[in-house]
């Protein structure tokens, strides 16, 4: 047998807790009066609509001809724009253009006491508004979930002066331009009106040459150019001041105002509310549910096993934690996940999983202790006649863990048929029953082993008995005299 | 140690009758009831409230109806306990007949003549769900489609897995206990009247990967002992030594899992929270049935199918050269008086078996 160091046992067990631990807890910093967040905790998962509580819902629009791509990107936009006034953060928006839908996930505000769930999924479908006014003025300013400021209700002559209504714009286009003498790109947005749209509006431009003409959907501000010339033709550029927009602001922009002129309502076809009291609740039942698991697999095993049950146990405590540490964003090339009730639920069932590759192991030392072996011999044997059989049995799970997350995420293998798929839950179970496999394949193999032969090395661990063999106090008090 | 010495070939008349039994118990059931679809596969709505004192169902039912011109039954749950606090809560459900969604309109309406019947009962909206029938039907497919999926990709892997231990004849075998898995969860949604919904596809898809797992070890511990005990020793032998040899491993992470799994299902029950028992329950029975199948199913399927072979094979000879007879049945094996013997002959074969590892 190769022979481990004894300190290695304390090394790797030592490493696992203070991962557990880390999993858990995070770590965390002052800086002044702010909690610095240097790795997430369990504290810092992001829960799903079923446990947060939240609203998902589908919208359709309500139409004859099958909206274009563009349409949708517009109804897209409008949805968008109104969760980053509402100060939604973590919202999922996913459009389908095949199907032509819209699925939209966000979970309840935290401050908010009273949320009205029918309510904010009726204006999230109502038709976007889009007006052009006459400058600036605005009542109230917030800071939005990306972080930008926002604008809301006109007051003043931008309130009273409406330049153009959004039906009378015939569309709005994302434009690349290029700088004839400095070479350098820079995107705009080109607006093309209508013609009662291009009257109106060559008369307030040539009035209001340097002046400001705000742009609005609903009650919020979305852009305020100033007029460079006046603009007579009807077809004119907006072109983002002097950083000029990126390609993805002057998409966003365009997608926005393309809204004011959809042909088409949109109807709520599905919707889905869970009240933040059930979810939590849900979450605190799971989280008792997890710890008496643990605790009652980590009993069997030490009952049944002895040693090898002990060292099961804490390997198993590091599965669960990368498990944690997979869905908080733990590691800082990934990205939090979100975790549902099924995917706690996928936590749970791999903690009585993940034991499976410490039992195949300790069962294998314990058959051949029997058939007379010396604990080394056995260890050895043991090890290497259960690889193939750990490997074999995590890899149909494997299997059917990737083909959940790839049948039931937001955008999977079957979206060309099937459409986005409305039900997340069940992907967040795929990938921690995924993450749960990987995890009892890295512990229960690799530093199971290497805690068990380090083990082996202190003299009283040495009584094959605590390896589930027979007892053989005698044979142990030879080897000490030799 | 403890080993175990169960002859499974010789009791398996018992199995198949257990696992006949359960299909036939599940088959009436589905007769008699039908298959339920959730609202997620078949469109439909359903909206849960939590109130304060006292209700009259029938009431809620004739205003509702009246109010939105649609059928709905109410059910109360009382003193639902919720796990952050000792405070306990009243819930009640309302299912709209049919399988059409809910407009919002209605739903506000729904809401609106609750209050007006109970203005004390402060009315909250716990839970809403509204599924269009298209959406649900849709996702339904969708769902089979990946079952389909796993089935076909878990068979792939089969077939180039059990070239090495046991060919078609056992790949077919281990597809055979899939599903009777399956059939297993399935029946359990019908028996304990769980509606279809997506756990139901988590759920199988879970063990059929669970299952196979099972099956392929014990397989492995067939192909491993053949090499050990010799071509001569007999098939049931052979099968019912290498199933006693796993069944430990088998037996204890089948019941590790159980036990999680059994933990999340009594806390459910006792918070009353349905997504999750209706999840926990199929997955308990389809962990005993993953075990179950391998062990009891697959084991004894595959003896059978092999002797059944060689009895073939010794008929042609017989046919084939007359004279030869005498010399065919030590091959054979596997009629009714060998395996009475069976255990006995285990044993002898084991310890042979050991000898040979030993001398290596």
């Amino acid at each position: 047998m190769k022979r481990v160091k004894k300190p290695v046992f304390f090394i790797v067990a030592l490493l696992i807790l203070l991962f557990t631990y880390a999993s858990v807890f995070g770590i965390k910093g002052k800086n002044g009066d702010n909690t610095v967040t240097y790795i997430k905790g369990v504290n810092d998962i992001r829960w799903g609509i079923d446990i947060n509580g939240g609203v998902e819902a589908t919208f359709t629009p309500v139409t004859t001809k099958k909206a274009t791509n563009n349409q949708m990107d517009a109804a897209e936009a409008t949805i968008k724009q109104r969760m980053i006034g509402e100060n939604i953060t973590d919202y999922e928006v996913y459009t389908d253009y095949n199907h032509s839908r819209i699925i939209v996930r966000f979970p309840w505000k935290n401050d908010e006491k009273n949320f009205d769930p029918q309510k904010s999924i009726e204006e999230l479908a109502a038709t976007a508004q889009v007006t052009f006014r006459e400058g600036m003025e605005y009542t109230t300013q917030t800071t939005g979930s990306d972080g930008q400021p926002v604008y809301k209700t006109p007051k003043g002559t931008t309130a009273s002066n409406i330049i153009l209504q959004g039906s009378e714009i015939e569309k709005a286009t994302p434009e690349m331009t290029q700088d004839k003498t400095t070479g350098k790109t820079t995107y705009v947005v080109g607006l093309q009106l209508s013609e009662s749209g291009k009257a109106k509006f060559a008369d307030a431009t040539t009035k209001m040459v340097g002046q400001t003409i705000s742009i609005w959907m609903d009650d919020t501000m979305i852009s305020y150019p100033k007029v460079e010339e006046a603009i007579t033709d009807g077809s004119c550029e907006i072109n983002g001041g002097t950083n000029g927009f990126t390609a993805a602001e002057a998409s966003a922009l365009a997608n926005k105002i393309n809204a004011g002129a959809l042909p088409f309502k949109l109807s709520i076809t599905d919707s889905n509310t869970i009240s933040p009291t059930l979810g939590k609740s849900s979450l605190s039942a799971m989280r008792t549910a997890g710890i008496i698991a643990f605790i009652l697999v980590a009993l069997f095993m030490i009952l049944m096993f002895r040693l090898p049950g002990v060292v099961a146990v804490i390997s198993l405590l590091g599965q669960v934690a990368l498990s944690f540490a997979a869905v908080s964003g733990f590691f800082p090339w990934q990205n939090s996940f979100t975790l549902t009730l099924p995917g706690v639920a996928g936590i749970i069932l791999s903690i009585g999983m993940g034991v499976d590759a410490n039992i195949i192991t300790a069962t294998r030392i314990k058959e051949e202790l029997w058939t007379g072996k010396t604990l080394d011999m056995a260890i050895t044997r043991g090890d290497d006649n259960s690889f193939w059989a750990i490997f074999d049995g995590n890899i149909t799970v494997i299997i059917v863990a990737i083909i959940l997350m790839l049948v039931f995420g937001p955008k999977n293998i079957l979206s060309y048929w099937f459409g986005a798929s409305t039900t997340g839950s069940i992907y967040s179970f795929g990938y921690t029953l995924l993450i749960g496999i990987i995890g009892n394949f890295v512990f229960g193999v690799l530093t199971t082993r290497q805690m068990t032969r380090a083990l082996s090395a202190f003299d009283c661990f040495r009584n094959r008995w605590l390896y589930g063999g027979p007892s053989d106090v005698k044979q142990m008090e030879g080897g000490a005299e030799a | 140690m403890k080993k175990f010495h169960i002859d499974f070939y010789a009791h398996r008349r018992v199995y198949f009758g257990i696992s006949i039994g359960f299909f036939l118990l599940g088959i009436i059931f589905n007769f008699v009831f039908g298959t339920q679809l959730d609202t997620n596969f078949k469109g439909g709505a359903m909206l849960r409230y939590s109130y304060a004192g006292e209700i009259n169902p029938n009431t809620i039912e004739d205003s509702v109806q009246q109010a939105i011109n649609r059928d709905v039954t109410v059910t109360i749950n009382r003193n639902v306990k919720s796990a952050d606090g000792s405070q306990t809560l009243n819930n009640v459900t309302l299912a709209l007949a049919g399988d059409d969604s809910l407009s919002l309109e209605n739903q506000k309406t729904l809401t609106a003549t609750l209050t007006k019947l109970y203005p004390k009962a402060n009315f909250n909206l716990v839970t809403s769900d509204s599924v269009n029938p298209t959406m649900g039907r849709s996702f339904f497919l969708k769902c089979i489609v990946a079952i389909l999926i796993a089935f076909l990709l878990l068979d792939f892997y089969i077939a180039l897995r059990f070239r090495k231990i046991g060919g078609a004849a056992a790949g077919f075998f281990a597809i055979v206990a899939l599903l009777h898995d399956v059939a297993i969860v399935y029946f359990t949604f019908i028996i304990f009247r769980i509606p279809l919904n997506d756990s139901f596809i988590a759920v199988v898809l879970t063990i059929l990967g669970y299952s196979l797992n099972d099956t392929i070890v014990i397989y492995d511990r067939i192909r491993e002992n053949r090499r050990l005990m010799g071509l001569k020793t007999g098939f049931s032998v052979l099968v019912n030594a290498s199933i006693n040899q796993t069944l430990t491993r088998s037996v204890y992470t089948a019941l590790c899992t159980f036990i999680s799994v059994a933990t999340v299902y009594v806390v459910g029950v006792i918070y009353n929270l349905s997504s999750v028992t209706t999840f926990a329950l199929p997955m308990m029975m389809g962990v005993i049935s993953g075990c179950y199948s391998t062990v009891c199913i697959a084991g004894p399927l595959y003896v059978m199918w092999e002797n059944r072979k060689s009895r073939l094979r010794a008929q042609t000879a017989a046919i084939a050269a007359p004279a030869r007879t005498p010399a065919v049945p030590a091959g054979s094996d596997g009629s009714a008086p060998v395996s009475a013997s069976a255990k006995g002959s285990g044993k002898k074969v084991k310890t042979k078996a050991k000898a040979k590892k030993r001398k290596r």
